[in-house]
């Protein structure tokens, strides 16, 4: 018997597909359990569920991510670059995040021009911020600040932490080949390759978008920079 | 919507109970106190048509049977939800189906999983603010106030703000909608300058299409799709362009790459269907039917001449009796649809005789005209065409002739019908017949045309509009001949004075010719003096 061709890529795309489905749920009910126990659970258990939820949360990211280059790897993704208000985005990141950030401690400001509108793929540049809050919140001590601007004709947008920075070997390499996983750190490096493919994607009138990391801003810590024309 | 978040009535659909249960609790949390929720399309359309929702929060993905935007579609299109209703749709991940399908009716907004409280609840006072702030320009839309309407749409525009591109949109196709072509490509022109937006240039090429500048509507649609090849409305366009010059083979390619891209789009497979069918690929259109019809099963604009498109290819291939099947299908899905019952007799007709079955044919064909009689003025060319084709065949040459000596004199001046008529005598092997025929019903028209334009010029408005009115009865489709009577009309009530019941008409003709004929020149004219007749100052 002759086996058929198996497509892996697309047999990864619908099985990824599917995990989100079901870690969607799981994410929905573990937030409402938290938000109702809160007095009811001891320090430990509820910090237990507070990081099942940080995790829980990594992992639909990642899916995503996945899902999203498929399609991008594939030309398929709808991209749908339209003008959006970046307050009203940044506030939202942070609202999908506040419930957990809050439970570590961690204090996040927005700091954006209330007036401030730019054109870009909502759901890809989502992507982007909430990966970088998703970092931020691994190597922050305590604060997360977000900063937009307008600069010559490139909106930048920063997500800085006061944690100790991002070490020098980072810094120096080019920040979108950095596909290679390292287990020591745990970070396969997907979101900073995600995160710049997207950022490329952005382009108008001869300009286009791009990701950096540097070390300093307003409280010294990492900073995570997205420009795009 | 003109209720607070917490005092609307709110709809949650979704196949999963713990989704249903999940998104319910979040509501409630809000303050909701109007929930309803259900795991099916049916019981949603059941509820729906019921009860007035003020939000409805649906899953796209629904297991068997209709989808999100089915359902969406057949509530707008029945009437259950208003332009106030607030439609989100969740989904899992974002599709190319959802987002550049041909799809009208589109929901307020899309939520990608996981939806959280905090999430939902920013959105929903989003999404009531902005449906606030749009509420005078879809009531002066709604009301055919087209002007008023883009003077709030400007006045709108002044201010920044993420609907931007949404009023832009909107405004741009109240001016196509008027006919101010010129403005329009300015409009577009003026919004390109500052960035270039898909949306932005293929409005640009439509202008060039309805002003019949294919050529640079090609180029425009072509450099939509080089730039972004997803954005498949351009490749929809595009193959529109093709086919108006002439070249079906390159329509069919670019329906075929597009339909790679969007495999579930209902639509563009049945034009996909209707390209391969005319380049005479019978076995490319009977698959591309098939699949247009699996694809609409569940959708309110599931349409019979994509049946009757399968029937015709399934008796060209010489399947008549495969034909006969699809066409008792038809009938069982389209109960009580005159144009279906239509299609369906003629098509009828073309595979008995194709059978071998004269009698049986011309049965058919005598049920057709029945049919026909019943509804004078609503039968598309294409029946009347194939239905002379089968009377040709069966030697009933009388008959043929007459149908086509309506389509000519509903047309005359549209080449590519006009083309289509000389194809059928071509094919019944009556060129020189044909061609006298379109010749003498041309010359009628336009003799009554010019008739009536000597007495418009020497002020006997009244008889022109007689004239006009009575030949209208046997051409009901000539949309020159109805922009002549509104041109008269016009002229009578600039020599008498306004009358608000000629008014009245004359608006009713002038929507009928944009709507025969989008690109008809006189139609702007007319309805910007009709505009300024009617403004207070006139």
């Amino acid at each position: 018997m002759e086996q058929e061709e198996i497509n892996f890529s697309d047999f990864i795309a619908s099985s990824t597909h599917d995990m989100k489905n079901s870690l969607s749920i799981q994410i929905g009910f573990l937030e409402e359990l938290m938000g109702g126990s809160r007095v009811k659970l001891d320090a430990s258990t509820l910090d237990q569920l507070g990081h099942s939820i940080y995790e829980a949360k990594r992992m639909n990211t990642n899916l995503i991510q996945i899902l999203s280059m498929y399609k991008l790897g594939k030309s398929i993704y709808p991209i749908d670059i339209a003008e959006q208000s970046v307050n009203e985005v940044l506030e939202e990141v942070v609202l999908q995040n506040q419930a957990i950030m809050e439970f570590k401690g961690i204090s996040v400001s927005v700091d954006c021009p209330e007036v401030c509108f730019w054109y870009f793929d909502r759901d890809l540049v989502s992507g982007i911020l909430v990966n970088a809050l998703n970092n931020a919140y691994n190597y922050t001590t305590d604060k997360i600040h977000l900063v937009a601007t307008i600069n010559d004709q490139m909106l930048e947008i920063r997500v800085e932490d006061n944690g100790r920075g991002y070490p020098e070997s980072l810094l120096q390499g080019n920040i979108a080949d950095n596909k290679g996983v390292s287990f020591s750190t745990g970070s396969t490096g997907l979101g900073f390759y995600f995160s710049s493919l997207v950022a490329g994607m952005h382009k108008n009138g001869g300009k286009q978008g791009s990701l950096a990391i540097e070390n300093g801003g307003t409280y010294g810590g990492g900073c995570f920079v997205v420009t795009l024309p | 919507m003109s209720t607070s978040l917490k005092q609307a009535t709110t709809l949650v659909i979704d196949d999963f109970q713990s989704m249903r249960a999940m998104v319910a609790s979040f509501l409630k949390t809000m303050g909701v106190t109007g929930i309803d929720s259900v795991g099916t399309a049916r019981e949603a359309l059941d509820l729906l048509s019921a009860k007035k929702y003020d939000i409805v929060i649906c899953d796209y993905n629904l297991g068997h049977g209709k989808n999100g935007q089915q359902i969406l579609e057949e509530a707008r299109y029945k009437n259950y939800i208003s332009y106030s209703t607030i439609w989100i749709m969740v989904t899992a991940e974002k599709t190319i189906d959802m987002f550049m399908g041909a799809a009208e009716t589109k929901p307020d907004d899309y939520l990608l999983k996981p939806i959280t409280e905090s999430l939902l609840e920013a959105r929903l006072k989003k999404l009531i603010e902005k449906k606030q702030f749009f509420a005078p320009v879809e009531k002066a839309v709604k009301a055919k106030e087209y002007i008023r309407a883009i003077a709030l749409c400007n006045e709108l525009l002044k201010t920044p703000s993420t609907s931007t591109q949404e009023i832009q949109r909107i405004k741009s196709d109240l001016l196509i909608m008027m006919g101010d072509f010129p403005g329009a490509k300015a409009y577009f022109e003026s919004i390109l300058l500052v960035r270039s937006t898909p949306w932005a240039k293929t409005g640009l090429g439509k202008v060039y299409f309805m002003t019949k500048e294919f050529a640079l509507a090609q180029e425009v649609f072509q450099e939509v799709l080089n730039e972004n090849k997803m954005y498949l409305e351009a490749a929809d366009w595009l193959a529109k362009t093709h086919d108006a010059m002439g070249d079906l083979v390159q329509a069919q390619h670019v329906l075929t790459k597009a339909m790679a891209l969007s495999p579930n789009a209902s639509a563009r497979q049945k034009n996909l269907a209707d390209a391969a069918h005319k380049n005479g690929e019978l076995d490319v259109a009977q698959t591309a039917y098939e699949k247009a019809i699996k694809l609409s099963e569940h959708s309110v604009h599931k349409s019979s001449s994509t049946f009757a498109g399968l029937a015709k290819v399934l008796t060209a291939k010489d399947e008549p009796s495969e034909a006969l099947r699809v066409l008792e299908r038809t009938r069982n899905e389209f109960k009580n649809d005159p144009d279906a019952a239509l299609q369906t007799a003629i098509i009828e007709g073309m595979a008995y005789q194709k059978m071998g079955l004269p009698e049986k044919a011309e049965e058919a064909l005598a049920a057709a005209e029945e049919l026909m009689n019943d509804q004078p003025g609503k039968v598309s060319e294409t029946a009347m065409m194939d239905m002379a084709n089968t009377f040709f065949k069966l030697g009933k040459k009388e008959k043929g002739c007459d149908l086509l000596e309506n389509v000519v004199k509903n047309n005359h001046e549209n080449a590519g019908m006009i083309k289509m008529v000389e194809s059928v005598f071509e094919d019944a092997g009556m060129v020189g017949e044909g061609d006298a025929l379109i010749k003498k019903s041309t010359a009628e028209v336009v003799n009554i045309n010019n008739e009536g334009v000597v007495l418009a010029n020497e002020g006997k408005f009244e008889e022109g509009i007689k004239l006009l009115r009575q030949a209208l009865k046997s051409l009901p489709n000539n949309d020159q001949m109805i922009a002549n009577m509104c041109g008269m009309m016009i002229g009578q009530m600039v020599k008498n004075g306004k009358d608000d019941r000629i008014m009245f008409e004359v608006r009713e003709h002038l929507d009928r010719v944009r709507k025969i004929n989008p690109s008809n020149k006189k139609y702007n004219t007319y309805m910007n003096i009709l505009n300024k007749l009617a403004s207070p100052a006139a």
